[in-house]
């Protein structure tokens, strides 16, 4: 299983210089009127995704070093940066992202790259699996000891044995999710080993139209009293 | 005249585009750009991929340094590693572009600030 993932991880590692050239071929393409222009920014969004998922997948195998310091990460902050990465794709697919606040702004102890990672592979998938002109929703609550941030979508319900394996809060490898067509779960399996390397917790939660992802992240306490 | 050096012969391409109006000539390694400059054609400014066929971009970076006609020739690291919080001025390294998110105008204004 180890070798499994080790193979994904070195191909991450090869995939990163020709998805990097494709993009700079893409600035080279001039394009002669708008058509070709709306072609050449697609290919610079779609490669600049597949850089960003590759370089997820190295620092995965980075994460045994211990080398992303944990410290104080606003929420809201983060997922407001996502969802602004993410908008034009919202648009462009005619999904809507509804988005609600119903936390106290405090902080959590993460890591701000990492999480960021983790909140734009559920809101991608979310985009992904909902259907056209449906909307996907992200929300973020406090508890006394955490932050939950949870990604509704509407699309096929996660299979039980998958919602199983994240029930303990990770999981191991990658696993392609039957009901739901061209899944790999490779943004689930970036978004759980990056979850627990910052002590926080993936699940589901199984809805009759739909699924809903969220990750549980510690409070920093000490930080929050500042603000 | 500029230089690039970039065993990605596209990659060495699109950099060389970038510079729009500039004259530029590229390398696939580092040898044959040493050897260039040994021969008496003097980079103002060089772009230089790090994982290199043969001898890596720090093998040039010191070689570089090293000789008194290029110790002061301005370089620019083109690179996927991540050099943040590296301080590479030492070796006359005046800036460092990340491949994975550089822009060409970025890559034209370094050309336009040191050639």
């Amino acid at each position: 299983m180890e070798s499994e993932v080790d193979g994904i991880l070195v191909a991450a590692h090869e995939l990163k210089a020709p998805l990097a050239l494709i993009r700079q071929l893409a600035f080279a393409f001039e394009g002669a009127n708008a058509k070709d222009e709306k072609i050449r920014s697609d290919m610079i969004s779609v490669s600049e995704r597949a850089i960003k998922q590759v370089n997820d997948l190295a620092k995965i195998r980075r994460l045994e070093d211990g080398l992303f310091e944990m410290e104080p990460v606003s929420v809201r902050a983060v997922c407001d940066d996502v969802s602004r990465e993410l908008s034009y794709l919202f648009d462009y697919n005619r999904r809507d992202l509804f988005i609600k606040y119903s936390n106290r702004a405090r902080l959590v102890t993460a890591n701000r790259d990492l999480l960021y990672s983790v909140v734009y592979n559920f809101l991608l998938n979310a985009m992904h699996y909902s259907g056209e002109g449906t909307e996907a929703k992200l929300v973020v609550k406090d508890s006394s000891d955490y932050v939950r941030i949870t990604v509704r979508d509407y699309g096929p319900t996660l299979p039980i044995d998958v919602w199983r394996e994240m029930k303990r809060g990770w999981i191991e490898k990658p696993v392609s999710v039957a009901m739901r067509p061209g899944s790999s779960g490779l943004g689930l399996y970036i978004a759980s080993m990056f979850s627990k390397y910052m002590n926080a917790r993936v699940g589901a939660v199984r809805h009759r139209d739909g699924t809903s992802f969220f990750v549980e992240l510690p409070i920093s306490r000490q930080a929050s009293l500042f603000v | 005249m500029i230089f690039v050096i970039d065993d990605d012969r596209m990659m060495a391409e699109c950099i060389g585009r970038a510079c729009k109006n500039f004259e530029v000539r590229v390398f696939g390694d580092a040898i044959s750009a040493m050897e260039e400059i040994s021969n008496g054609i003097m980079p103002s400014l060089v772009f230089l991929d790090i994982l290199l066929d043969g001898p890596d971009g720090f093998t040039f970076l010191n070689e570089m340094a090293s000789y008194s006609d290029t110790v002061k020739v301005p370089i620019v690291v083109v690179s996927s590693l991540d050099f943040t919080n590296k301080n590479l001025s030492n070796y006359g390294v005046v800036g460092v572009l990340n491949k994975d998110n550089m822009m060409p105008e970025d890559i034209l204004a370094y050309a336009e600030k040191y050639s």
